[in-house]
């Protein structure tokens, strides 16, 4: 049967982000972007990739890791990849 | 003698590369430290269609290497009258690398063995030949009420043949048949690790009585295809420059270039008294296996591979005096190789020397880790360090500390590592005799 995404996914990510980056979720606003904002670079964006699969089993294509730039583009990335799975 | 107990060597290494051409001009030009970088240009119908950087191999001429020249109308005549530059690396490799070990074989039919070892050979000119085709097809000359079926059916019929040649096999026929080779051979693919794997699998052959000799050669020439990828997945350089393991590291430029190993049987090499570069300890392999295009930073595949290595060559980690890492100048597959090199030799004080060879020529994708280990087989053998040039800014974050200047030093034991697309994770040791 098909799982479905869960109702407090945004705050999951939130948490399992912000583990990786030691931030507090809150700190993650939709448009807070991780690069200029957290200080996250190119190895804890791989860091923060590996996180949300796991926690999600999920699968993140290659080509989306550079775009989990700020917290709206990782719910659209974690969204779609639950969508896919979940189809 | 048993297989177990056979013991494999390195007796012939021929390079082509943008810093020279044969194994004397090639270690001269990493001696003199001046890598040759040109901007490439990609033109099409006279239009700009991208440049990069990229360490050139200038006035490569494949007749000047002394090969069957009928052998080699008959590749061009296969190809359609196209050249295929790496191709034909890959067959002057082979010459120089059975040249300097002065092997002598049977002219008609021998019984070397031969493992080749490239990452896409011929994709380019099939990239081309789909492009035009398909233009002409739909904009050009074409009737405008071309049905699908008929378009798929002209369509496919022009390219059938090449679609088909892109496979190995039939570039591993060509080069085989060049040299008369009829035993056994392969043609393998790990990414950036080929040739470590090439070189795996030559011993191998060796240690089962396949072969007594086997050239292991790779070579790539990377081209805008490639280029385009690698700038869209944001780890080519811009300003042209590899700067592995800094601060300042903006990604790889590509280099051309192939290089042939001969790999014996060590009492068949002694008996015939080749000289000996060193002897191949053994390698260990891992494959991370989670993505394509980035290693998984935290994933210990990298250091299972070196681990692996040390236990099959029977080295402790303590000996390995000289490490040459991949050291591509990416920011996230230097941290990936730096903490797999630390958590294996420990902190900078028990770590070996540690230089990288791609600042000099430039990274040569799937013949990158034979031509580097050909660099470490001469520095082994000359006894000499060369720097990691552009290591102007090293990054603290990394904790490593590579040679800055050239070094003259003893050396028994030097081991290559490898971490490639894919997550094929390769370590290879080598001890001088």
């Amino acid at each position: 049967m098909a799982k479905t995404i869960p109702d407090n996914l945004e705050q999951e990510l939130k948490q399992v982000i912000a583990n990786v980056i030691g931030r507090e979720p809150e700190e993650l606003k939709p448009e807070t972007d991780f690069w200029k904002d957290l200080g996250v670079d190119s190895i804890k964006a791989i860091e923060i990739t590996v996180a949300i699969e796991r926690h999600f089993k999920i699968a993140v294509r290659d080509e989306e890791i550079p775009k989990i730039t700020n917290f709206g583009q990782a719910m659209k990335v974690v969204k779609e990849a639950l969508d896919k799975k979940n189809k | 003698m048993s297989k177990q107990n056979k013991r494999i060597v390195i007796t012939g290494i021929g390079p082509i590369s943008s810093i020279g051409i044969g194994k004397d001009a090639f270690w001269n030009g990493i001696l003199k430290q001046k890598p040759n970088i040109k901007l490439e240009k990609c033109l099409v119908d006279g239009e700009l269609w991208g440049e990069f950087y990229t360490h050139k191999i200038d006035n490569f001429d494949i007749s000047k290497f002394g090969i069957d020249k009928d052998k080699l109308n008959d590749i061009k005549e296969w190809k359609e009258g196209e050249e295929i530059v790496d191709l034909n690396y890959l067959i002057a490799a082979v010459k120089l690398a059975l040249d300097d070990s002065k092997l002598k074989f049977d002219s008609e039919s021998n019984d070397i063995g031969l493992v080749l070892a490239h990452e896409n050979l011929g994709l380019m000119p099939f990239g081309f030949k789909i492009s035009d085709i398909a233009y002409e097809m739909l904009i050009g000359k074409q009737k405008k009420d071309l049905s699908k079926k008929e378009f798929f059916d002209k369509f496919y019929c022009k390219f059938l043949k090449s679609g088909y040649d892109i496979q190995t096999f039939a570039d591993l026929f060509h080069v085989t048949r060049v040299f008369n080779i009829h035993n056994y051979s392969l043609f393998i693919n790990n990414a950036c690790a080929s040739g470590l794997y090439a070189l795996e699998s030559a011993s191998q052959i060796i240690k089962n009585n396949q072969a007594k000799a086997v050239v292991v050669a790779a070579s790539d020439y990377p081209d805008i295809y490639k280029y385009l990828w690698f700038k869209q997945i944001g780890i080519y350089s811009p300003d042209g420059k590899i700067r592995p393991f800094c601060k300042d590291s903006n990604g790889l430029v590509f280099g051309d270039g192939g290089v042939g190993i001969v790999l014996e049987d060590l009492e068949y090499a002694q008996r015939r008294k080749a000289s000996i570069y060193a002897e191949y300890l053994g390698g260990g392999f891992d494959l991370e296996g989670w993505k394509i295009t980035v290693p998984q930073i935290g994933n210990t595949s990298y250091q299972r591979a070196i681990l692996k290595a040390l236990d099959a060559a029977e080295v402790d980690k303590e000996d390995v005096e000289l490490l040459c890492p991949h050291g591509v100048g990416s920011q996230p597959i230097d941290y990936y190789e730096a903490k797999a090199i630390t958590d294996t030799f420990g902190n900078n004080s028990k770590k070996p020397l540690i230089t990288t060879f791609k600042p000099y020529i430039g990274h040569n994708l799937g013949s990158s880790a034979l031509l580097e280990t050909a660099i470490l087989l001469l520095s082994l053998k000359n006894n000499i360090v060369p720097p990691t040039l552009n290591y102007d800014s090293p990054d603290s974050k990394f904790n490593l500390s590579l040679v800055k200047k050239q070094l003259k030093s003893e050396l028994k034991t030097v081991m290559k590592i490898c971490c490639a697309f894919a997550g094929f994770n390769a370590a290879s040791i080598f001890r001088k005799i």
